[in-house]
């Protein structure tokens, strides 16, 4: 599903120079659990945003379904995130003039759009709160409403990148069990994290330091 | 989500910014409109004004002496179908309202007490006017045959009801009957009496003569006064033309100092207007930055985001402009009833401004906020996404 090959990409700030990447290789298949876990710094979010189609890498090829991402006009690869993608961060991110339904709608035009929206706002516990603004929710609640919205038009990839940086642990468990479900059910999920706990969560775990993959748990 | 949805779930959501937006339109469209709408004001205004100055363009047969024109009676005349002539030629469009006159000296007329004045005779000939030009009320007088229109300083020698009387070259008595009493201040008319001009050249023998044409010359880029003369010297090379300054100057003056300072003050405050959009439309890309970065994320496309920073500015141009229309429209009622005497009742909204506003003020709106969003498409949404707040 995706495949990276020798990926390296160097920022320049000035005449400071930082590699994040260097010739990361390595493939994620459909339905597996990737994480990719790393001290801050170590080029986790920079990997994430390649696979995202976000940034360019200076070398190597980031393939989707055998296609190189980097390749592809820009329609196309609009509809690779709008399609295939599913984008959640520690920030949240969510537009604070929209409530709980409006951001999740903002994601996904599709058919029965209520009922399937109805459906994730029960399964999160978020239904009695849909109206509310992000500025009224708890950090949970947010992060919830994320997932819900990443997932609401059932991308083929969870891109997460450090979903549970925010959270407390009671919240951590919520979300992860909610990303397990959806891995579950045959979505693909990379999650980028600095906490090495997650990866017991996952099938396939990635260590990166220094832009350098460490260790590669099949 | 429908994109226009999001446009003004945003633009409510950030109220303070979307109101100074929203005033600068405002702004603009107040300044514009009503500047626009005294300067057309003004023109109406001083179209009365005139018509209540009177003619300020003499033409004369060529060679005669002003100073004995208004002094004696031996100035030269010349046939009043020369008016007729010139109303008619095609290419004569200089001059308006052309009215033929007999004005002579009139040394010793007898009031009905034995005393003897001199006076000053007016004949009037109707109105000439140009057939092919769009028609216009008619601005000099309009004196009924048989009757007569006396100035106010003779007026105090007749008793009212009493006809006006005076002896003619064949040494018979005329009489008129009086249909006006003119009132004081009208200048040589003061110690005058307005005829028909049939009347006036029966009276003194000068049948088909006139010695004066008085017109309104127009207010003509490349000169009024040369236009005219041109115009008419092309047609009659025997005659002149003379301008009255004073009242031409005024006329003028008065017209174009609203579209003066118009043409300076409307483009510098749309100008500024839109500076300050621009800016603020920076301003709110820049805040919005992650949430742009997010759009990208999701997969919007750049015309998609493009849309959503222009739409924008397009509801606030539009509602600004139609704000800006009202309210320029209240300010040139407030200020034309202090600044005009004639026309302040006639100061009404005009159709073609507001047309004019839905149309320009959405358009330069979008304009203004055109970089900004060119900026927003090139948004790093990695980048953005990334940073911690």
């Amino acid at each position: 599903m995706i495949e990276l090959k020798n990926i390296s990409k160097v920022f320049t700030k000035g005449t400071d120079v930082y590699t994040a990447l260097r010739d990361i290789s390595f493939k994620v298949e459909k339905g597996d659990f990737c994480s990719v876990i790393g001290p801050s710094g170590a080029g986790k979010s920079t990997l994430l945003y390649v696979i995202g189609g976000l940034i360019h890498p200076d070398s190597g090829v980031a393939m989707f379904n055998g296609r190189d991402i980097y390749k592809l006009s820009n329609r196309d690869i609009n509809l690779y995130r709008s399609k295939h993608l599913g984008f959640m961060f520690q920030q949240f991110h969510l537009m604070p003039y929209l409530t709980v339904a409006g951001n999740i709608k903002l994601a996904f035009n599709g058919k029965n759009r209520a009922e399937k929206i109805g459906y994730y706002l029960e399964k999160c516990s978020l239904a009695d709160i849909k109206n509310k603004y992000p500025s009224e929710l708890s950090v949970g609640e947010k992060q919830r409403t994320a997932f819900i919205r990443a997932i609401i038009s059932e991308p083929d990839i969870l891109l997460a990148d450090e979903p549970t940086g925010n959270l407390d642990a009671s919240n951590s468990d919520i979300l992860i069990s909610l990303v397990k479900e959806y891995n579950k059910s045959g979505g693909t999920v990379v999650v980028v994290s600095h906490d090495p706990g997650i990866s017991r969560y996952a099938n396939r775990s990635i260590t990166l330091e220094k832009g350098c993959m460490q260790l590669n748990h099949p | 989500m429908n994109p226009l949805r999001l446009v003004i779930k945003e633009l409510l959501y950030r109220k303070v910014s979307s109101f100074i937006i929203l005033l600068t339109v405002v702004i603009a469209g107040t300044v514009s409109v009503a500047i626009y709408t005294l300067s057309k004001a003004s023109e109406n205004e001083t179209r009365k004004i005139m018509r209540e100055q009177g003619l300020n363009l003499y033409i004369f047969p060529k060679g005669t002496n002003l100073i004995d024109f208004y002094s004696v009676n031996n100035t030269p005349a010349f046939p009043e179908d020369y008016v007729d002539k010139l109303a008619a030629s095609k290419t004569f469009d200089a001059v308006r309202h052309l009215t033929g006159i007999l004005q002579v000296r009139y040394p010793d007329w007898k009031d009905p007490n034995g005393s003897v004045h001199q006076i000053v005779l007016f004949g009037y000939k109707d109105e000439a006017m140009q057939r092919f030009l769009p028609p216009q009320e008619t601005m000099g007088f309009d004196v009924e045959q048989g009757k007569v229109h006396v100035g106010s300083l003779l007026a105090r020698n007749i008793i009212p009801g009493d006809p006006f009387t005076i002896k003619g070259s064949d040494g018979r008595i005329h009489s008129f009957e009086i249909a006006r009493r003119l009132e004081e201040g009208r200048g040589m008319i003061d110690q005058g009496v307005a005829f028909n001009l049939a009347d006036l050249q029966e009276v003194l023998g000068m049948q088909g003569k006139i010695n004066k044409i008085e017109a309104l010359g127009c207010v003509c880029s490349d000169g009024r006064i040369k236009n005219a003369r041109n115009q008419v010297q092309a047609i009659f090379s025997d005659l002149e033309v003379t301008e009255m300054t004073s009242i031409a100057d005024a006329r003028e003056n008065q017209r174009l100092m609203m579209n003066k300072y118009g043409a300076f003050i409307i483009p510098f405050v749309i100008l500024a207007c839109l500076i300050i959009t621009g800016l603020l439309f920076y301003q709110n890309i820049m805040v919005r930055s992650r949430e742009i970065g997010l759009l990208k994320a999701m997969g919007k496309s750049t015309y998609s985001i493009l849309f959503i920073i222009i739409a924008k500015a397009f509801i606030l141009g539009l509602a600004g402009g139609i704000l800006g229309f009202f309210t320029g429209n209240l300010t040139a009622e407030y200020f034309g009833k202090e600044i005009f005497r004639f026309t302040a009742s006639d100061i009404t909204p005009l159709r073609n401004v507001f047309y004019y506003c839905i149309l320009l003020f959405p358009l330069l709106w979008m304009l203004a906020s055109w970089i900004p969003a060119l900026m927003a498409t090139q948004i790093d949404a990695a980048k953005t996404l990334s940073q911690e707040y």
